[in-house]
């Protein structure tokens, strides 16, 4: 060939050279070879991580609504005003020069003392750098910080006269997000106001950097309503390893009680990725942003929730004692399980999570005694149940052959003519209930303490307590909220164990010394209406994507899910339900603070005599059903601190059932006008 | 056969040359275009006064200036050679005095409208001058006094160029001065000796620079390019028993310098086989490669990354196109003088590319040398046609007529 010709053609002198130019061009190829062909993965990946910035994209979290589709929690948008460092890139270096300037024209001003300046002038064109004044690196990068954070100010102070607001940037601040995520923009205003979008928007205005980003904050629409059930978000800025490691993730939440918290997973999402390109300077390169894998958004959780019917029940409740109200209130479907409504009283705003709440408000939300506002009552409030453990104690009696018509005499008390008493041994026991003949239902109506002591003691530990266990009564309900406790029934190993007596036998029997929950009641009340069905409760029956055009199917929670069947005659049932209806119904009942017209509603009142704190407190209760004739609700309410149950209690249930009725009453009434 | 046809078949100049030369300035122009077009653009500058666009008006001096170097024998042009040797020298010279700075470097004269590097003249200068000085009858070049001479010839722009500083324009002139006098047949001993000597200098020198405690520098090297230096042999900046501050500051100083030839070996090596796509490569444009080098000292690590091996092959091809032709044309040259000038353009175009191309590669030092015909600046494409033109002449001029 014409070119390698000259590797082996002319004179010895001019082949040398010509292998000389082949061997160093060799050289050079093998290099190249190596680089772009073994190693070209590896400069690829390296290439990669510096220059692509990857970042977690929030998922729109899923909303939660009550049963017929109204929104209980959902999503609004907020404007957040945002800086972008890069934009301000050529006012930084303009600064910068500035700034140089000055500092040399200082050091200059300094060195002119040196008589022999013009000498060494002309010195210097053979020495750079020897004379003329000069900043270290240390100096440089002091300069640079300040002109970044003298640019940045300006640019928020013509915000400020801008909105008339009054925000600034600390320089530490500003350093901060400059070194560890200046391809990111800065935030500057969280939540803008629309009047203060409008003026960001408006054309006549131009500030560079300055740009707004639309973002989704979660919104309750009904404040605090139901706020315990529903739960409240906390920021979350945890790296979940599943998802694999960001360079930076955007702000986001997680649930931190409540249903947020049960199905966070649901109602997240699966968070996206975008790439965003960066210049050697870690600047975000001009608009380049890729959107990697979007985000998908969270499920919806339909609830089984009535939302009229809950804000009744939370306006019942938080007006039975003029404002400081500490109790709970749960409604149930007795058929199915279902829970209707769900309060706790006193109540928090979940909407004050949604930017950073102040360790001051945050204390006063958990620590405050004893209203401590963020304790659910309903599922994790243990309490005694008083006298309302009568229901299940009377249903063991009858399972264990007691004649409802045999005749118990209750003396009088000695101390207090007019009330009974009951001595176990020489102990005398105090009852509230006058002395007297009393059968059964007599018994029951009064709520005579001695009767039930006298055959709870007769009765024994075992079929007193396995009949309440048997109604769900000391075990968790399953129910998932996020927060539930169990209550308390000692078991058999405990009563053999402890020592325990007769006397807590007699306490147990009348309800004191056992705990349940309001929730728990609720499930054992349901299966006393319906016939002995125990159900997993329900509060959420189906979880769903949004859109028509969802690809996964909806997951539905079956309705009437039996837990256990309590299998008794139904003489009993009859009779505890009539009892109950009595007990209502009965002008000598203690529950008549509970009637409504044209409903028949049953109930139980209770007291429980507790030591709080070392002093004595009471608990009061009111455990009902309506209708008698085909029991279609269950209301059980709870306050901490009542007077009585009959006095308390009994009329929160009857606004409840009130509406309930009117309700019912306006719906036959509409169909009729129709 | 007669003398006519001979004439016309040999009279033309070499297609191959122009070919390759053509194939280079078409690739320089078009990655100048995509190594700074975004830049220009964003800085609203007019066409006409885009890198590119400069790029293109200096080939079209180049070859003017080819051209016309080819219409007068290069024997004549010879005579002239002492004068243009002079010549360089007075304006290196006259750098220090009325130079003018980029970068902290004096290289450059300013003339108004246009600036220029003297060291680029002073190649060409001194390539002339060298070859006419060795193209003397061989026996006098047995004598150490012509020797000694031809030495002087280049370490006179030698030592004023290193002075600028720039070390890599300085250091073509030895390889250069080597090639030379080797072909003209200065003996080889001789040679040896000085090579041997000369090397270990250098490592004397090396040592000294990289190792000593700085009350035992002898060698004054300007500090970024000791630090160079010592991020290519791979010595730690982190002096032993520093405390942690000036460790930390030592290693982000190793990683400042170390940073473009490791940003240059991610272009290169990110370019796989079939590279990214004319403008689609990211190593320039988000300036990981030095904003000031892409289109000059780093324009193959830009060709690399966007025509990947394929691309840097045919680089290395049309250069050894160059290069294999200028030594066929030293072959056929018509007198010594010839034969000479054509190694000694051959060597020093060589030397620039394989400094430059190795830098890139990290075979070599990081020193600012130009690609030729590639590197964007206009003095540099200038002296590469011209050194191209003399090829042409010596090729046009080989017989005697």
């Amino acid at each position: 060939m014409l070119l390698f010709d000259q590797l082996n053609k002319g004179d010895r002198t001019l082949r040398m050279v010509a292998w000389s130019v082949l061997g160093g061009l060799l050289v050079l190829a093998v290099q190249l070879a190596r680089l772009q062909v073994v190693s070209a993965e590896k400069y690829r990946a390296t290439l990669q991580t510096q220059t692509f910035k990857t970042v977690r994209i929030p998922a729109l979290r899923g909303k939660i609504l009550a049963r017929d589709g109204r929104e209980l929690v959902g999503n609004s948008p907020r404007f957040r005003l945002d800086l972008y460092l890069d934009e301000l890139r050529p006012q930084f270096q303009a600064e910068y020069t500035r700034l140089k300037r000055e500092a040399l024209a200082i050091r200059r001003a300094a060195m002119h003392e040196d008589p022999t300046a013009g000498w060494s002038r002309f010195l210097a064109l053979f020495h750079r750098n020897r004379s003329t004044p000069h900043l270290n690196a240390t100096e440089i990068d002091a300069l640079q910080k300040l002109a970044r954070f003298l640019v940045v100010s300006n640019s928020v102070a013509s915000v400020n006269s801008r909105l008339g607001t009054q925000l600034a940037v600390s320089p530490a601040e500003l350093e901060r997000h400059y070194i560890a995520k200046r391809f990111m923009p800065l935030p500057i205003l969280p939540n803008c106001t629309p009047t203060q979008v409008a003026l960001v928007t408006e054309q006549s205005w131009s500030q560079p950097g300055i740009a707004l980003e639309q973002v989704a904050v979660r919104n309750y629409p009904h404040g605090m309503l139901a706020s315990h059930l529903l739960g409240h978000l906390r920021r979350n800025d945890t790296f979940d390893e599943e998802e694999g490691a960001f360079d930076y993730r955007l702000p986001d939440y997680k649930g931190a009680i409540g249903l947020e918290k049960a199905f966070d997973r649901d109602l997240r999402g699966v968070a996206g990725v975008k790439s965003i390109l960066v210049n050697s300077a870690g600047y975000r390169h001009r608009q380049a942003e890729e959107t990697l894998e979007p985000a998908h958004a969270g499920r919806n959780l339909v609830t089984t929730i009535d939302l009229d019917l809950q804000r009744e029940v939370e306006r019942a409740l938080n007006t039975v004692k003029g404002g400081d109200e500490r109790g709970a209130v749960v409604v149930m479907e007795p058929q199915t399980g279902d829970v209707l409504a769900m309060a706790s009283a006193p109540s928090f705003d979940p909407g004050e999570w949604i930017d950073t709440i102040s360790v001051q408000r945050y204390q006063s939300f958990h620590l405050k005694e004893p209203e401590r506002p963020m304790f659910n009552r309903a599922s994790y409030g243990e309490y005694a149940p008083g006298s309302i453990f009568k229901i299940f104690h009377t249903l063991a009696l009858l399972e264990n052959g007691l004649d409802p018509a045999e005749i118990y005499t209750v003396e009088p008390n000695p101390k207090k003519p007019g009330k009974g008493v009951y001595f176990l041994g020489k102990r005398p026991i105090e009852d509230t209930a006058p002395p007297g003949l009393y059968d059964l239902r007599r018994a029951f109506i009064h709520s005579s303490n001695s009767y039930f002591i006298n055959y709870g003691l007769r009765l024994g530990w075992e079929k007193l307590l396995s009949m309440g266990r048997r109604f769900g009564l000391g075990d968790p309900t399953g129910i998932r909220i996020g927060e539930e406790k169990s209550g308390f029934l000692p078991t058999l190993e405990d009563v053999q164990h402890s020592s325990l007596t007769a006397g807590n036998l007699a306490n147990v029997s009348i309800g004191q010394e056992i705990t349940v929950t309001p929730l728990q009641m609720a499930v054992g009340l349901s299966a006393v209406a319906n016939g002995g069905r125990v159900f997993w409760p329900r509060v959420v029956q189906r979880i769903e994507s949004d859109g028509p055009l969802a690809e996964e199917p909806p997951t539905t929670v079956k309705p009437g899910q039996v837990r256990n069947q309590v299998v008794l005659p139904a003489a009993s049932w009859d009779f505890v339900r009539s009892a109950m209806r009595d007990d209502v119904a009965d002008p000598a009942g203690t529950g008549t603070a509970a009637r409504v017209k044209d409903f028949a509603v049953c109930g139980k009142t209770g007291t429980a005599e507790i030591k709080g704190n070392g002093r004595k407190d009471k608990v009061t209760w009111f455990a009902s059903f309506a209708p008698y004739e085909a029991p279609r609700y269950v209301v059980i309410v709870m306050v901490e601190s009542g007077g009585s149950g009959g006095g308390t209690c009994a009329p929160v249930a009857r606004q409840v059932y009130q509406f309930i009725h009117d309700r019912e009453q306006g719906l036959h009434r509409g169909l009729a006008s129709k | 056969m007669n003398r006519e046809s001979l004439i016309r078949r040999d009279s033309g100049m070499d297609p191959l040359l122009w070919a390759a030369a053509f194939g280079l300035m078409l690739l320089g122009a078009a990655f100048i275009f995509s190594a700074t077009a975004d830049a220009d653009a964003a800085a609203h500058l007019p066409w006409w006064r885009y890198h590119a666009t400069a790029h293109a008006v200096a080939f079209a001096g180049g070859i003017a200036v080819a051209a016309a170097l080819c219409l007068v024998d290069y024997g004549r042009l010879a005579r002239w050679s002492l004068v243009a040797y002079w010549g360089s020298i007075v304006l290196l010279i006259a750098v220090f005095l009325i130079g003018v700075s980029r970068n902290g470097a004096k290289r450059w004269i300013d003339l108004g409208p246009l600036q220029f590097q003297p060291s680029e003249f002073a190649k060409i200068a001194f390539l002339f001058a060298l070859a006419n000085f060795l193209s003397r009858p061989a026996d006098e070049l047995r004598l150490p006094g012509n020797f000694i001479k031809a030495l002087l010839m280049a370490l006179v722009p030698f030592a004023l160029i290193l002075k600028e500083p720039d070390l890599g324009s300085s250091l073509v002139f030895m390889p250069t001065a080597l090639v030379m006098m080797l072909v003209a047949g200065v003996p080889r001993p001789l040679l040896g000796r000085f090579v041997g000597g000369a090397s270990i200098l250098a490592a004397l020198i090396l040592v000294d620079v990289l190792f000593a405690p700085p009350q035992w520098k002898f060698i004054k090297l300007e500090e970024y390019q000791r630090r160079r230096l010592l991020v290519y042999f791979g010595v730690d900046f982190v002096a032993r028993g520093s405390t942690p501050e000036e460790a930390r500051q030592a290693r982000l100083l190793q990683r400042d310098t170390a940073m473009n030839v490791d940003q240059a070996m991610i272009s290169i090596g990110s370019g796989g086989m079939t590279g990214r796509g004319w403008r689609q490569g990211t190593q320039h444009s988000l300036g990981f490669l030095p904003r000031l080098g892409a289109h000059n000292d780093f324009i193959f690590s830009v060709i690399s990354e966007e025509t990947g091996f394929i691309g840097s092959i045919t680089v290395l091809g049309l250069y050894g196109v160059v290069f294999f032709t200028g030594i066929r044309i030293a072959g056929e040259a018509r007198d010594r003088l010839g034969r000479l000038l054509a190694v000694g353009v051959t060597a020093l175009l060589f030397t620039h590319v394989f400094v430059n191309i190795g830098m890139n590669l990290r075979l070599m030092p990081v020193t600012g040398i130009p690609l030729p015909l590639l590197s964007a600046g206009g003095t540099s494409v200038l002296c590469s046609l011209v050194a191209i033109g003399i090829l042409q002449n010596i090729h046009l001029h080989r017989r005697h007529y």
